[in-house]
């Protein structure tokens, strides 16, 4: 099962100019997220995006930044859920630049998806309840079907 | 009369059987290394797993001479929409950045 994404585009620019829009808050926002991003390793952030009710996201992105190698490899966790702090997407950002004649390669690896925190476990539970809930309407409804007639 | 849906209510109302999802949420394993995590004997583990596949929770995989057991699709659902999503998600966030760096270099 595959459980990252790999994505490998080429700019006309330099890796310095890639640079500056992968490590600078207000850079970042003009492309990616609204965040408040420091280039300091253990640095903690967060982006801000709309909440995606399909994917049971409440559309805040916590990361920390893991490492930096100056114009070269950039990376960050990358954790989200629900909200009320619970996280059930636990993965792993990592960018790295590669200097081209004329711009940079820049590879995106996002890593990591499984389920943490056991959320297949209270999607399916909840699933169970649900249904049981709808059997139990029906019997109800059955009784009183037949009670009224 | 039989009552499934009440039946699989009472598959994960038992804490052994939970315990075996949970240890399945993090990687698939066959029997012998399920049973290592309880004090009950293997044939009881083998047991629950039993009922768990009944209700659909598990299946079982053959892996050569093994017996693997592993969550059932909608979990596995559930990773893959986020791969896709995320997936679309970068491809359309790299293109912005391709756009604004454009931009950027005519101002």
């Amino acid at each position: 099962m595959r459980t990252e994404i790999k994505h490998r585009w080429v700019y006309e620019q330099s890796p310095n100019e890639i640079w500056e829009y992968l490590t600078q808050s207000e850079l970042i926002a003009l492309w990616l997220m609204p965040n408040n991003f420091q280039a300091v390793v253990g640095y903690e952030f967060e982006f801000h995006t709309n909440p995606i009710p399909s994917l049971e996201l409440d559309g805040i992105f916590y990361c920390k930044v893991l490492e930096i190698v100056p114009l070269k490899k950039l990376s960050y966790s990358w954790k989200g859920g629900p909200g009320n702090g619970i996280i059930t997407l636990d993965t792993l950002v990592e960018w790295t630049l590669e200097k081209q004649d004329n711009g940079t390669i820049l590879n995106l690896k996002h890593s990591g998806f499984k389920v943490e925190n056991y959320s297949i476990l209270t999607g399916m539970i909840d699933g169970w309840l649900k249904n049981i809930q709808k059997m139990l309407n029906q019997l109800n409804k059955n009784k009183n079907e037949n009670t009224n007639s | 009369m039989r009552t499934p849906t009440l039946d699989a209510f009472q598959v994960i109302a038992d804490p052994s059987r939970r315990k075996i999802l949970h240890l399945l949420t993090q990687d698939s394993y066959n029997i012998n290394t399920l049973a290592e995590n309880f004090e009950m004997s293997r044939p009881a583990v083998s047991k629950h797993i039993k009922v768990l596949q009944t209700a659909g929770f598990i299946s079982i995989q053959e892996r050569g001479r093994e017996r693997y057991c592993v969550l059932s699709h909608e979990g596995f659902n559930e990773i893959n929409n986020w791969l896709n999503h995320f997936d679309k998600f970068w491809n359309n966030k790299l293109k912005n950045l391709e756009t604004v760096l454009r931009t950027k270099n005519t101002n």
